[in-house]
């Protein structure tokens, strides 16, 4: 290759072992069609997914998530349609990717209905356009390969169940990582060649198990276990093909015709922690819990396997566990026990809990930075929206408004000479459709669930007038989401959403008590707020913030909380998001940490005291409503 | 056509028994006015919708018509048709197969409507109107899938087609109408947000699907699945019989319903089932007899029966029950049967 390589060979990638497999899988099995890569910024993601041509021979098509429909999925060629004087198809992004790999990175910041369009696509390879005067159906075959930072917002779970799998991108050694990308750097292609073999050995064990697949077969006992297990942790019947498919995959991998019960457990952690009920706890240890006694086969499945994962979490585990692998082969002719399945199920949970813990480290924000700097709003052009009035275009438009076009260019057809079309128009004579699309509102309220005095009926405010706001969002449009914050941390409880019922799922109960970390509220929620006003461009974002305004755990250690808050608050700078204080102070003395906190915030500010849920709802709605 | 993917087998889909009866009364009598089906995520909505495309029967229509007019139904021809009978002109009459016609959430308001023929506009100047998925739809089922999903703008069109089973097009200097007779379907996953209440209301009938919990159907679906996934062409085509005899039921079905007779004491049941669970309105009352009318043709019978209207209530009421905030939607099977058993 005379070509400087521009990206990281896959076999060169640091550790990342979850995501690698993944990514095996998908290029293995035709039925593994989407991918989900988790995994906080810096962590080798892109670098991974891109890498996926250098042993695959396909392309990775970088698809943008703020594309429009009409690129993605394909739309009217204005220019060909003129010239050719019948309506023509461009193709979109999609058809680009027929074939290759679809790669998105921060997934959840494409608009929903797209995501679920191309969801849709990719796992039936079908696309339906049916726009403007373009209508057609087309196939594709493409393998969509997704990234998503679960500090930004995340996606529901019927999205994330139509990814076949999700792997967990793992912190690896840093020093290894920096290392081998500085190698990279100074002479990409003397890493390239150090790594040609293994890419080579790469290539060949893919190709191998592709090859395999077809005739990997599986015993009822494992398919049982699978649909077992999926029951168990509250999966839909997604959920237990793509174990079985996966599974498959992983014995082809490791050459085998046969899935084994390693294979499932593997498994089960790329296709179960995305689609896990959270309120189901993973499922617990066998009673009473086994000791590693002389039995050799349990103390294996007991003990190796956190061998495995302790490697693959801490240090960048380079080897392959081939001979492992054959020695547990032979175990697996054996029929499996209801002990078995039970240890299966506790290994699957543990790891789990292994996934929980990274999960959580991940949301704790890197350092307490604000971001100078004002974000253009980004104009919506995906063509959606009702047809208003047309307009010259501002620049390159797709949009075109013909019955204007048709009527600008009317005038000077007896100067305009053509004996092919009947009508000649030229570029001036274009328009664009000028669309207008309701915008509703979304409110975050944000609420102090720290144990102060008055808490409880604090929340059953709060509660009240959520679910008194939504009840009247149908003819209002508004989402209505709440984060809380408590002890050390700040979580989203319910995100934005328009249901009721889901709310109300969500709410039921809230805990309270403990400190008050409300600069890291604060921060977190207006950066999540902030990624969700860059996906739902037009929507009226606010935050109402429910609390005294007393904080008692800094971000930075030593600091005095109340101060950071008050600075911090002068420091964030939303120009999309509305902020609204509403203090929750009661009783004397009264303080005016709260007061202050919104004048920082340029916050609308009003107290809580003796206002019921009902009217709160009101005061806030008139707030918005300006 | 090749390009039109395979599709999962009516017949294979294991469980799941309210959502199929709740799409072949809908064949059987359009005049239902199609189904919502909630539910949460992989209960086999989308695939359970778009398997009945394989089992549909064929229907009369005028030859050449862009709108498929039902054949003999002067009263519905669209202007194309109208226009050749006054020229004096024969309407021959040919099968056509119903079809499941998809309206993506991607699609654009000027396309599911119809809007002015590009192409004709460019080549002769004049304008002509060119047909959109709604046209497309007509006599057909037209599916939208996470239809909570759906804008604002497509959900009015498609209330005020449903509500008159007429396209009415006034845009792009094109003033034209044609008749938009379809059944609509609908999925979605609740958690995504919940209907318009005007769109919910047009559904005729509704239901909420669970999860399958029980392992061994689980394993059994799953092992379907992969089957299926192995060879889908094969798969199907091991299963022609089952459909052709689905087919078969539904025209049969299609067949018997005007001989299906409903005397007064199943109007009595009817009346006081929506009376005992308090909706208002006659909608509810039209269309459970519908429904009840339709099970009992599907089920090869000339009389409704108390049966037809315990397998039909539930479909009928469950979305317009006038519930309670937060209490868990769906209609007492018992309360149901008391209430029958009463009269």
């Amino acid at each position: 290759m005379s070509e400087r390589p521009v990206n990281l060979p896959f076999t060169a990638v640091v550790g990342m072992d979850d995501c690698k497999k993944a990514l095996e899988c998908a290029l293995v099995s035709p039925h593994v069609k989407t991918v989900l890569i988790r995994g906080g910024t810096g962590a080798a993601k892109t670098v991974l997914s891109r890498s996926l041509s250098g042993i695959s021979g396909k392309k990775v098509v970088n698809c943008p998530p703020n594309i429009g429909e009409e690129e993605l999925f394909g739309g009217l060629d204005v220019e060909a349609t003129v010239s050719e004087g019948r309506p023509v198809m461009r193709k979109g992004l999609l058809s680009r990717a027929d074939g290759n790999i679809l790669y998105v990175d921060d997934i959840d910041l494409m608009e929903r209905s797209v995501l679920s369009g191309l969801l849709t696509a990719t796992i039936d390879r079908d696309v339906v356009v049916e726009r403007g005067p373009i209508s057609s159906r087309y196939r594709v075959d493409t393998v969509l390969v997704a990234t998503i930072n679960p500090m930004d917002s995340d996606l529901s779970d019927h999205m994330l169940d139509r990814f076949d799998l999700c792997a967990y991108a793992s912190d690896e050694d840093s020093r290894e990582v920096l290392k081998r990308l500085y190698d990279f750097e100074m002479s990409p292609e003397s890493l390239e060649s150090r790594f040609s073999e293994e890419q080579e050995a790469e290539m060949k064990k893919i190709d191998r198990a592709a090859r395999i697949l077809p005739i990997v077969e599986m015993s009822d006992e494992l398919l049982n276990v699978i649909s077992e297990l999926c029951a168990k942790v509250g999966a839909g019947i997604r959920g237990d093909l793509a174990m079985v498919n996966c599974s498959k995959c992983l014995a082809a991998l490791n050459g085998r015709d046969t899935v084994t019960k390693k294979d499932v457990e593997e498994a089960a952690i790329l296709c179960l922690p995305h689609r896990r009920d959270p309120t189901v706890q993973p499922p617990e240890p066998p009673q009473p819990p086994e000791e590693p006694d002389g039995q050799d086969e349990d103390g294996e499945d007991t003990e190796e396997p956190p061998d495995n994962n302790d490697n693959d979490r801490k240090d960048d585990g380079q080897e392959e566990q081939d001979g492992q692998d054959e020695e547990e082969s032979r175990n697996d002719d054996e029929p499996l026990s209801m002990e078995d399945l039970e240890d299966m199920l506790f290994e699957i949970g543990r790891q789990f809990r292994v996934i929980d813990y990274l999960g959580s480290r991940t949301k704790v924000p890197s350092r307490t930075k604000t971001r100078k700097g004002r974000r253009a709003m980004a104009v919506s052009a995906d063509g959606t929206g009702r047809y208003a009035r047309s307009r010259e275009p501002l620049g390159r438009t797709s949009d075109i408004a013909f019955d204007a076009t048709v009527r600008a260019a009317a005038p000077y057809q007896n100067v305009r000479h053509s004996d092919q079309v009947s009508i000649v128009i030229e570029k001036r004579d274009i328009r664009e459709k000028v669309r207008e699309r309701r915008s509703g509102c979304t409110i975050m309220f944000l609420v102090d669930a720290s144990g102060s005095l008055g808490v409880r009926k604090r929340m059953s405010t709060v509660k009240g007038a959520i679910m008194s706001m939504l009840r009247d969002s149908y003819v209002r449009r508004d989402r209505i989401g709440l984060s809380m914050f408590r002890r050390d941390s700040c979580e989203v409880i319910l995100p934005p959403t328009k249901s009721v019922e889901y709310s109300y799922r969500c709410l039921e109960e809230l805990p309270t008590g403990g400190k008050t970390p409300l600069g890291e509220a604060l921060l977190r929620t207006e950066e999540y707020m902030r990624s969700y006003a860059r996906c739902h461009v037009g929507e009226n974002c606010f935050i109402v913030l429910v609390t005294d305004g007393r904080a008692n755990v800094p971000l930075e250690e030593g600091r005095n909380a109340n101060d950071e808050v008050q600075k911090l608050a002068e420091d964030l700078d939303s120009p999309h998001i509305g902020w609204i204080v509403v203090d929750a102070g009661a009783g004397f003395p009264h303080f005016d940490n709260a007061e202050k906190l919104a004048e920082k915030l340029e916050a609308r500010y009003f107290r809580l005291e003796d206002l019921d849920a009902d009217r709160f709802a009101e005061s806030i709605r008139n707030v918005i409503d300006g | 056509m090749s390009d039109v993917p395979a599709v999962f087998p009516f017949t294979e889909i294991i469980g799941q028994e309210d959502m199929k009866r709740a799409l072949l009364l809908n064949v059987i009598d359009p005049g239902i006015g199609g189904v919502l089906i909630k539910g949460e995520k992989g209960t086999a909505k989308s695939t359970t919708v778009r398997s009945l495309d394989r089992v549909l029967p064929t229907r009369t229509v005028v030859d050449g018509c862009p709108f498929r007019c039902e054949y003999g139904r002067k009263d519905r021809y669209c202007p194309y048709c109208l226009e050749k009978l006054e020229k004096g002109e024969e309407l021959r009459p040919v099968e056509c197969r119903m079809k499941v016609v998809d309206l993506p959430l991607s699609a654009t308001e000027d396309r599911v409507s119809g809007t002015l023929d590009l192409e004709h506009v460019l080549k002769t100047g004049t304008k002509r109107f060119e047909p959109g998925v709604l046209a497309a739809a007509n006599g057909n089922i037209l599916y939208v899938d996470e239809v909570n999903l759906l804008d604002d703008h497509l959900v009015d069109l498609l209330l005020d087609s449903a509500a008159m089973g007429v396209n009415y097009v006034e845009r792009e200097g094109v003033s034209f109408s044609h008749p938009a007779k379809f059944v609509l379907i609908g999925t979605m996953n609740p958690e995504e947000g919940d209907l318009r209440p005007q769109l919910l209301d047009r559904f005729g009938l509704s239901l909420d699907i669970k999860g399958e919990k029980d392992v061994k159907k689980r394993a059994a679906i799953v092992k379907k699945r992969v089957e299926y996934d192995m060879d889908p062409e094969a798969f199907i085509a091991r299963r022609v019989k089952d459909l052709e005899s689905v087919t078969e039921t539904i025209v049969k079905g299609k067949r018997l319903l005007p001989e299906v007779v409903a005397d007064d004491s199943v109007i009595d049941m009817v009346v006081s089932v929506t009376t005992h669970f308090g909706i208002d309105g006659h909608r509810a009352d039209i269309t459970l007899l519908k429904a009840a009318k339709a099970n009992a043709a599907l089920e090869g019978r000339c009389t409704v029966t108390k049966d037809d209207i315990i397998a039909t209530a539930e479909l009928v009421l469950s979305h317009r029950l006038r519930r309670r905030p937060f209490e868990e939607s769906g209609l007492d099977r018992e309360e149901l049967e008391q209430c029958l058993k009463d009269l």
